[in-house]
């Protein structure tokens, strides 16, 4: 299987179970949980489902594509379901059936692992879950959002889609896994991985970071305050990359990351309130049925 | 009689839970049986990932009938003159379930009462038991539970369903969105349909008929069996630690280990980094020759036997490759820099904000640990060490490969100082500096490591101490109680003969000249909570509390300490030396009042009996000298919190020459006036009281002790 029929048939199985399919966020994020889709949407009451590629960025996890498995930019393969259903461990199992992965020619397991981001106030329970020894996929139930209690609890599945594709292709490093005949990941990414990695560890200008990073902040804040979560939370996705960016430059010391981290922390928090202030007057409708069509996902 | 079955069917639990929610579940549900007056037989509990169930013999079907009793107004006010209840009683009976006319009159020691007897009990246990089980499952002790969808009942992973039989009988236990039924689910693959029960009784076989080995015990039998099995087919043995074979056994439903290769260039990796690859992060079982060499192998233990083996272990080989591709990337990407070097990068790692980066730590650290050694009057082989290893202790935090296996610091400090060529001893005392890494990790093998531990845990207790973040009840959130317990094991396994107060005011020295204030206050503070933990370690050892508090307060070393409370414990087995203690009490007593200064005088003595006693004392001081040299010879140092290995050899005749000090002493208390008018007297017999008293109290604070 390829790794865009890998994509497309995790697509369909999702829409086919009530999802919205929302194409990737424009800014960058450092996981698929920072999409405005799963941040914000988990919070309140509206049931919500979402599938969809996630790519993300992380700047300090980069290995100028010698490692295998670490990338700074690498796809995600994002679900929210909410409320979380009672058999979603199931309908993930028939996910990856339809990838090809039969559970029963396996070693499958859901092995504890409780996550928790800093900077975005959230943290909830859950698994890794681990095909033959290999994490393919995080598990997790929000209990928190953005500081504010989660209710009803979104779950959020997060497949590596490039390893799982290594694995199925039974390739040993991700930049030969083929996309589609002729093309592998390494002809769309490698010198993009190599030159993003020289930038992340050895050219970025810190001190144009530093002041983005503030410029953003003030930013988000004055549209928080104008009541316009939307452009806002974008500034608070911007501010959390730049503050990786100067984490990866190693620039940051001990002290000056923890103030960063809350920074972005208070940040997120605030957009979270926020958030739920102006859903506040949709209450929820009673409806079974997934909230909001495309308007809001755009 | 009836058979109870519960089962809690959840999505996997987190292994280190499974063993603790079942006894936990098995214990609540014992205590809930006897609130409810219900008796019943064995209670077997069983555990998986997936489940926690509890399965009763023989419940009893209705709860104990007994006769209730309550006490009421006094007679005199509970019956008018006509003989007719008042409202008084009425009020009480009512209350009381009774009639009026029920009520009886007892006589009891205060009086005439009014009581109320009552048949109570005979309730149908089917009838209370549904909601005894509900609440057994909101109430399971968990350190931290989880919401899902819209459920409000937190547990730690969702459940999935209840399983409540009474002998055939559902019972409907409703909670947590989920009514129990009779349907139980079998392994997650092999088994995906539902397993109907008749009768409760059949629930361990049916589970294992269903791929699932329910019974904990039986389940880790087989792990144990299948990993030494799969390691002896490669002529090795398993280097499975029990910690990690109780983490598997709770990861699967059904066993069956794989065997696995490693690319044996990766044997170059300290063996360390290799098992730690393994252990932690893939939990794997590294195989061993019979010299204890690791061979390129490992078992895995999956969750059923998967029907095309190869395919799952090339799964395995190819995941530990590539996480031992990456330790020897960060080996590889650390040796570029010497300890040294990495040492200068402690700068940029912050310790604690008000106390500085590591390597203000380690400064601090290092005049302390000299300080240290200088009381211990360490070798100049030693202090030479000391000097070479201190400007590299924990430099490895700065490492790739400790910021990614954070479980090697130390380790890795040994082996680049080894791979540096730094003299072996140097190398050991860096990972010795951080030993115990836990309450059950090994300690500090050599003396300028425990120096450097010793000294590194009190920087950080006198440290936080100072800035007002200490343990409060439960709360512990800088683990300040995990570095009390390594200072009093690594102090009471060196047998080191100092006192704590005199070590901990060495370390403090450190502080000198910083903006953080560590005045004799924080140092007492910090004694007095080690000194707490050492008790702590003490009780676990079997000690009593008295013997405890009598060993702590008995010596200002931490291993003084330690031997004294089992040396008292061993005294306390001799008949004599309980008399003595007596007699010891009220000369004790008296002594309190004699004046300071004041030596015991034969010229004053006015009676033989005085001067027998004063005759006494010499031989008797000798003899505790001999007692307690005996003890420091005979019981080695020990890891505190474990006991020692030996006893005392020779007690009874070691005690007897302490004890020849009873009879001149029983003799004084009883014939002689020590209160006598004469002041010069009187104050003559107090000071040869004080004396003796101080005697045996060299043996540990024997006020504490019952007897």
């Amino acid at each position: 299987m390829t790794f865009q029929d890998m994509i497309m048939t995790l697509d369909r199985f999702w829409a086919s179970r009530g999802c919205v399919i929302a194409q990737p966020h424009d800014t960058e994020v450092g996981a698929g949980t920072f999409y405005p889709t799963t941040f914000l949407r988990a919070l309140g009451p509206q049931p919500w489902r979402v599938a969809g590629v996630a790519p993300s960025r992380r700047p300090a996890d980069g290995r100028y594509g010698d490692n295998p498995y670490r990338f700074q930019y690498y796809y995600q393969y994002q679900v929210v379901l909410k409320p979380s259903p009672a058999d979603v461990q199931e309908q993930y199992l028939a996910s990856l059936r339809e990838l090809g992965i039969d559970p029963l020619a396996h070693d499958l397991r859901f092995v504890e692992d409780n996550w928790e981001s800093p900077t975005l106030g959230a943290w909830g329970l859950g698994w890794e879950v681990w095909l033959d020894g290999m994490e393919i996929t995080q598990f997790t139930y929000f209990q928190q959002v953005g500081g504010q209690d989660c209710r009803p609890v979104s779950v959020e599945l997060t497949y590596g889609l490039e390893r799982l594709a290594m694995y199925l292709q039974g390739v040993e490093h991700a930049f030969d896994v083929v996309v589609t005949p002729g093309t592998t990941i390494g002809d769309l990414r490698r010198d993009f991985e190599r030159q993003h990695c020289r930038y992340n560890f050895e050219l970025a200008d810190t001190e144009l970071q530093r002041l983005l990073f503030d410029r953003f902040e003030a930013e988000a804040l004055r549209l928080l305050d104008a009541d316009v979560v939307h452009p806002a939370y974008e500034f608070v996705l911007r501010s959390s990359h730049a503050f990786n960016l100067l984490d990866a430059r190693g620039v940051l010391s001990h002290t000056e990351r923890q103030a960063y981290v809350q920074r972005v922390r208070k940040l997120a928090e605030a957009s979270a309130r926020g958030y739920l202030r102006l859903i506040e007057p949709a209450e929820p409708t009673g409806s079974d049925e997934p909230a909001g069509p495309a308007g809001a996902v755009a | 009689m009836p058979r109870l079955l519960f089962e809690i069917g959840t999505e996997e639990l987190p292994s280190w839970y499974v063993g603790p929610a079942a006894a936990a579940l098995a214990e609540g549900l014992t205590a809930r049986l006897a609130d409810l007056r219900l008796s019943h037989g064995t209670v077997r509990s069983f555990a998986t990932p997936r489940r926690l169930a509890a399965l009763v013999d023989d419940v009893a079907a209705r709860s104990d009938r007994r006769v209730e009793v309550r006490r009421g107004p006094a007679a005199t006010a509970a019956f008018d003159a006509a003989g007719k209840p008042t409202r008084a009683a009425a009020g009480f009976a009512a209350s009381a379930g009774v009639r009026p006319d029920e009520l009886e009159i007892d006589e009891t020691p205060k009086g005439r009462y009014v009581v109320a007897r009552r048949e109570v009990g005979g309730e149908d246990a089917a009838a209370l038991l549904p909601d005894t089980l509900a609440a057994l499952v909101v109430g399971l002790p968990a350190p931290r539970k989880m919401r899902w969808g819209e459920i409000e009942t937190p547990f730690v992973r969702p459940i999935s369903w209840l399983t409540a039989l009474w002998d055939d009988r559902v019972l409907p236990v409703a909670v947590a969105g989920l009514e129990a039924g009779r349907t139980t689910r079998g392994h997650r693959f092999l088994h995906p349909d539902p397993v109907e029960l008749d009768d409760a009784g059949q629930y361990a076989s049916a589970l294992l008929a269903a791929d699932v080995v329910a019974d904990r015990d039986a389940r880790a039998e087989a792990v144990r069996a299948a990993v030494a099995q799969a390691a002896a087919s490669q002529g090795g043995e398993a280097d499975a630690a029990e910690a990690l074979i109780e983490e598997v056994v709770d990861l699967v439903e059904r066993p069956f280990a794989l065997l696995g290769s490693i690319d044996e260039a990766f044997l170059e990796l300290p063996d360390e980094v290799l098992t730690t690859v393994m252990i932690h992060h893939q939990r794997f079982v590294p195989v061993r020759d019979a010299e204890g060499r690791l061979l390129p192998r490992f078992v895995a233990v999956a969750n059923h036997r998967v029907p095309d083996e190869a395919l799952v272990r090339g799964g395995y080989e190819r995941v530990l490759a590539g996480r031992l591709h990456d330790a020897r990337f960060f080996w590889q990407a650390d040796r570029r820099k010497s300890l040294a070097q990495h040492a200068w990068s402690l700068s940029g790692i912050g310790f604690q904000k008000e106390l500085g980066s590591m390597a203000d730590k380690v400064t601090r650290v290092g005049v302390g640990a000299f300080a240290v050694a200088r009381l211990l009057g360490i070798s100049d082989a030693e202090q030479h060490t000391l000097e070479r290893a201190l400007p590299l202790f924990r430099a490895d935090l700065a490492s790739e490969m400790v910021g990614e296996l954070p479980e090697l610091e130390g380790t890795m400090a040994r082996a680049y100082a080894a791979a540096d060529g730094l003299p072996a001893e140097v190398a050991v005392a860096l990972e010795d500096g951080v030993l115990p890494r836990g309450p059950h990790d090994a300690l500090p093998a050599t003396r300028v490591g425990a120096v450097l531990a010793v000294s590194d845990r009190l920087d950080k207790l006198l440290g936080f101490f100072a800035l007002g973040k200490r343990p409060t009840g439960s709360a512990d959130p800088f683990a300040l109680r995990r570095d009390a317990v390594a200072v009093a094991r690594v102090l009471s396994a060196q047998g080191w003969r100092v006192a704590l107060e005199d070590l901990v005011t060495a370390v403090a020295v450190g502080y000198q000249g910083s903006s953080v204030a560590v005045d004799a206050g924080i140092i007492d503070d910090v004694v007095t909570f080690v000194w707490d933990r050492v008790a702590a370690l003490l009780a676990e050892e079997g000690l009593d509390t008295p013997t405890v508090r009598a060993a702590v307060l008995g010596s200002r070393a931490v291993v003084g300490a330690a031997r004294r409370g089992h040396l008292l414990q061993a005294l306390a087995a001799l008949p004599a030396f309980a008399e003595m203690l007596t007699l010891y009490k009220r000369a004790a007593n008296l002594a309190e009042r004699a004046p300071r200064g004041v030596e015991a005088d034969p010229k004053l003595f006015a009676e033989a009996i005085e001067a027998e006693l004063f005759a006494a004392l010499p031989p008797a001081r000798v003899g505790v000298e001999r007692l307690l040299e005996a003890m420091h010879v005979q019981l080695p140092a020990w890891d505190l919190g474990t006991g020692p290995t030996g006893g005392i050899a020779g007690l009874d005749a070691l005690a007897a020459e302490v004890l020849q000090l009873k009879a001149p002493l029983d003799a004084f208390l009883d014939g002689v006036m020590v209160m006598v008018e004469d002041e010069a007297v009187r104050a003559n017999r107090l000071a040869l009281l004080a004396a003796v008293a101080a005697t045996p109290r060299e043996l540990g604070a024997l006020e504490h002790l019952s007897g």
